[in-house]
């Protein structure tokens, strides 16, 4: 028996009447100005209903005018209505909206029904609300090279044009001449296409050209490419971990390694972002029950929607001791920032001394293509074989790879430095604007400035706005963030003027003050 | 005679805002136009962080010695069942994110009487020193200049009397009078919401906590005082019109329906009271704080009882003013910035993930198959289910575990399939029979 309290109520309530029931008959009497009754009616109300009711004059409605000429019996009217009608009755909303900005995409990640053409109906239903409440930030073309300014259509065939920080071109290589001429070039002595494998016969003499340059900018000699950054980091994994190994992983590491490590092994811990600390304590943690398989730590160099970055000193150190393997996605940073375009590793003086680098070429080489870098030609054989994105996947075009070669020797040169400096220059622009105007810029000063929001909700609508007032920016929300942390990704070009970059940051301030009136939100975004 | 503080409403949110702001030395009002010990409409559930609150003011033994707690709870979701506790851990980073400190972790959770645990914080504020004025109406807030400077209200006697302080906390409710006399728009309003009825029964021992969900429907049977125990049904309020055509037939059908073993239990107990309900449960915002005033607890944001946390976050409301405004009145901070600090804590991305995600529950859709799959993915996954539930209590974040990474894994580390729930069997025809109203 539970313990009992001192006092016992009374049980005399038992067969009283609901209180729904009693203010229906308040609100009968009501309506015949009968007051008495209202006040004889209201004193069997239940205590816990008239407490929580503390705007109702429940003591004193006998008191009220019943010719209702000083409005209080309408107001008294009112208010108990207010109680007991659902509220949606009273605000109708647009039940497409409401629709399209409740759900998000994992509401449909698994399905019901066996028929597999079938049941994906669902989602597009929701697609389908989301773009007609123009709210859809996918899927949108481009109509000419997205330079600084860029002109679009969305995927309801709507045109604008605006700032663009919707692309990620950070040097600006695209309208680079020497980089065209270098996919010229190669077009003109190779043609469009590579007709093969890396393993059979589809690279060329550029692509060793390329593994090296890239070893020289990574200080990572044995490198093997890719056809996109995604193969690059999931081949890593697979071709490396098997079923009895461990992934240890940032919780916001890029999709191609999180799938990558859940693609080789059930054995995957994800830890605290940037949280080197955690890192030590999961690896002990491991290798006190298993001194045999491997462990691979995997994080992001630059992290592509949080722009920060680990400790990868302690971190490498803290692998070492624990036998465990580190593999850095250097995609965002190499080349578009650090020492002589060396990235995050060469800002932390780790040049050559991590175990495995892995990168991208579609942030700032200026085309697809990926590649895996490390100091053991063991290890590149064998990525090459088992890494299946590498052997079964055809190689690069010839185009991609001397574009991505010419990229690689110019951000070694001093014109790589003057790019990265007018890069800069744009961000700091960027940041100090938003910030100035009260907006929270995520992480550190890089080609990437993630622009907070939060809610979901005010993150659609403000993508909404901007779209219609001149500024390009792709709204990143869940499954690419965590729910409820929605916010704008900014990624600057050198190319940008810092009067670009700031009067952006005003609409994109308007966009937002007028979002949150439009939905009359009073959230902010501070993280707690 | 010139108080530091007047509270307008002397429940979970201002008798313990006046409590923690009497026991820093500060003169301190307490108002309230109820007389105690009284009732207020609750299920009065408390989540371990608001018993953990009570602990860390020192008043946990008074409850719990008249009242029966658990460490686990039961959340059965179309018949998946998922039992777990709070986990201590997550409950002390609570504490440090939002409080800077975690001192008096509690991992039980309770079901309070109001009437028992409201007097119980009302006698505490009145020992820590604030003078605690009960049946006295607050009729208008005296301005000067634009900025609220007292209150003027009717008290027990029948007589007016008029109060000055530095600063006025309404602490009145969802209906809030401080909050109507300054005309004070609502935010982020959520209009769906459920209509909820219950009561409070003897005869029968559920053990422990449980919470079900089927379909649009919701039940719930807590132990409580007295040997009772709160059982309550809750749905859309699209439906409520046809519920309330015969309230006790619907209670117990809807009870039946969503859990037959609770349904024979209350079939078979003894009711103790008349059935309790509303459906004045919109979600929405107020403004936080102005010229001379502050809002705590319902008042400043209501939402619905689908998750029982309303009392709990008043007491996290509570501390929060109460330390912001102790820097304020001890002459430490300005006024500006101690009420920006609190509401940077209350306007926070995660403070509007846990809103969101309260207003989309009480909308009362069937779960989704996603939605249940996760329920059979987190069985046998202790430590995943505990998250579950500390996140369903807003203990922990609701971004850190509704994030991709986190809910591919889980996916992953599955033990049990949906091939063991009858749910799945045919699920398009469940779900259309779900969203046929049963008592139309
Ligand atoms: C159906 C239902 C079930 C719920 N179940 C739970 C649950 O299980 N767990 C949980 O944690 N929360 C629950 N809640 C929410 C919870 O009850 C509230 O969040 C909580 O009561 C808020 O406390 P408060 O102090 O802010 O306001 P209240 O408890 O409403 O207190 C306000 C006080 O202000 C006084 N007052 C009002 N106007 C004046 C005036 N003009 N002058 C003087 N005094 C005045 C009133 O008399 C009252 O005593 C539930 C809510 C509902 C509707
Ligand atoms: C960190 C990171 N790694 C890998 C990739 C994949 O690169 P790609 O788009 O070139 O396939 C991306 C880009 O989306 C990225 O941001």
């Amino acid at each position: 028996m539970p313990h009992q309290g001192a006092d016992t109520v009374t049980t005399t309530e038992l067969h009283q009447r609901d209180d729904g029931e009693l203010i229906e008959e308040i609100l009968r009497a009501a309506r015949s100005g009968d007051v008495e009754a209202m006040a004889r009616t209201a004193a069997e109300v239940s205590e816990m209903t008239r407490n929580w009711a503390g705007h109702i004059p429940w003591d004193d409605l006998a008191d009220l005018d019943p010719s209702g000429a000083d409005g209080e019996l309408a107001r008294v009217v009112a208010d108990l209505t207010e109680m007991w009608e659902p509220a949606h009755l009273r605000n109708p909303v647009d039940p497409d909206e409401e629709y399209a900005l409740d759900k998000n995409a994992y509401d449909f990640y698994r399905p019901a029904g066996r028929d597999l053409l079938a049941r994906t109906e669902d989602f597009y239903g929701w697609v389908e609300a989301r773009r007609r409440t123009e709210t859809w930030q996918y899927s949108r073309v481009l109509e000419a090279a997205p330079d600084s300014v860029a002109q679009i259509t969305n995927d309801l065939g709507k045109r604008t044009r605006g700032i663009n920080f919707n692309s990620q071109d950070y040097l600006s290589f695209n309208t680079h001449p020497a980089i065209r001429e270098a996919a010229a070039r190669a077009m003109r002595d190779y043609g469009p296409h590579s007709a093969g494998s890396p393993m059979v016969l589809g690279n060329t003499r550029i692509s060793d050209e390329l593994e090296v340059a890239l070893g020289e900018l990574t200080g990572l000699e044995h490198v093997t490419l890719f056809p996109t950054g995604w193969a690059a980091g999931f081949g890593a994994i697979v071709g490396l971990v098997r079923q009895s190994d461990h992934v240890v992983i940032d919780r916001l590491a890029h999709s191609c390694l999180q799938q990558g490590a859940r693609a080789a092994t059930r054995n995957v811990v994800r830890y605290e972002h940037l949280n080197v600390e955690a890192v030590r304590q999961h690896l002990a943690d491991i290798r006190s029950h298993d001194s045999r398989n491997g462990i691979l730590v995997v994080t992001d160099g630059l992290f592509s929607v949080d722009a920060d970055w680990p400790d990868l000193v302690t971190l490498q150190r803290v692998c070492r001791e624990h036998d465990a393997t580190l593999l850095v996605d250097v995609a965002h940073d190499l080349g578009s920032m650090g020492p002589g375009g060396t990235g995050v590793l060469g800002m932390q003086d780790l040049l050559g001394q991590v175990d495995i680098a892995m990168g991208a070429f579609s942030k700032t080489f200026c085309s697809n293509g990926g590649f895996v870098a490390s100091n053991s030609p063991a290890l590149k054989q064998y990525i090459k074989m088992f890494g299946g994105s590498h052997f079964f996947s055809n190689a690069l075009s010839p185009v991609q790879t001397a574009v991505v070669r010419e990229a690689a020797r110019i951000i070694r040169s001093p014109e790589g430095d003057e790019l990265r400096a007018r890069l800069f220059t744009a961000i700091h622009a960027l940041r100090d604007e938003l910030t100035g105007r009260g907006l929270t810029c995520m992480g550190e000063p890089s080609p990437i400035v993630p622009l907070l929001i939060g809610n979901e909700k005010l993150a659609r609508t403000a993508n909404r706005l901007l779209f219609d007032r001149g500024v390009l920016a792709f709204m990143v929300e869940f499954p690419v963030t965590p729910t409820g942390s929605s916010r704008f990704r900014l990624q600057v070009q050198a190319g940008h003027r810092p009067e670009e970059a700031r009067e952006a940051a005003r609409i994109i301030e308007g966009a937002i003050a007028d979002s949150r009136a439009y939905l009359s939100s009073a959230f902010g975004s501070a993280p707690r | 005679m010139m108080y530091d503080a007047i509270v307008v409403g002397g429940r979970c949110a201002g008798a313990s805002t006046a409590l923690l702001l009497a026991r820093q030395g500060h003169r301190v009002l307490l108002v309230d136009r109820s007389s105690f010990p009284s009732d207020v409409i609750s299920t009065h559930f408390l989540w371990p962080h608001g018993m953990s609150y009570l602990n860390r003011w020192g008043l946990l033994e008074q409850v719990t010695d008249v009242t029966p707690t658990y460490t686990t709870i039961d959340i059965v979701n179309d018949g998946i069942t998922l039992s777990g506790s709070v986990p201590p851990e997550l409950l002390r980073e609570y504490f440090r994110d939002l409080h800077g400190d975690d001192s008096g972790v509690v991992g039980s959770y309770a079901s309070v009487r109001r009437r028992v645990l409201d007097q119980i914080l009302v006698e505490a504020a009145a020992k820590a020193g604030a003078e605690v004025r009960t049946g006295f109406t607050v009729r208008e807030l005296i301005t000067e200049d634009g900025r609220v400077v007292g209150v003027r209200g009717r008290a027990a006697d029948g007589r007016t009397y008029e109060e000055r302080a530095r600063v006025v906390i309404g602490a009145d409710g969802r209906n809030s009078f401080v909050a109507r006399a300054l005309d004070l728009p609502k935010f982020d309003e959520r209009p769906r919401c459920t209509f909820a009825y219950w009561s409070y029964w003897s005869g029968f021992e559920p053990g422990r906590g449980q919470i079900h969900r089927r379909g649009r429907l919701g039940g719930a049977v807590v132990p409580t005082n007295f040997g009772q125990n709160m059982v309550l049904a809750w749905g859309p309020s699209e439906w409520s019109r046809e519920f309330r055509a015969d309230v006790p037939g619907n209670y117990q059908r809807a009870l039946d329906f969503i859990s037959p073993e609770l349904g024979e239990a209350v079939r078979g107990g003894t009711r103790e009271e008349r059935i309790y309900g509303t459906l004045d449960q919109s979600g929405f915002l107020r403004p936080l704080h102005g010229p001379g005033w502050v809002l705590v607890g319902d008042a400043q944001t209501a939402k619905d009882q689908c998750t029982a946390i309303g009392i709990t976050h008043a007491f996290r409301d509570a501390e929060l003013v109460s330390a912001a405004l102790h820097g304020w009145l001890a002459g430490e901070t300005a006024l500006d910035e101690a009420m920006a600090a609190y509401e940077g804590r209350r306007r926070s991305q995660n403070a509007a993930a846990y809103h969101d995600y309260v207003c989309t529950l009480a909308e009362m859709r069937p779960y989704r198959h996603d939605e249940l799959q996760l329920f059979v993915a987190l069985r046998g996954n202790q430590e995943e289910t505990d998250r579950f539930i500390a996140t369903h209590g807003d203990v922990a974040p609701v971004s850190e575990f509704f994030q991709a990474s986190n809910l591919f894994l889980l996916n992953d580390a599955a033990k049990e399939s949906s091939a063991d729930y009858a749910v799945f069997d045919d699920f398009a025809a469940t779900s259309r029979m779900y969203q046929q109203n049963p008592f139309a």
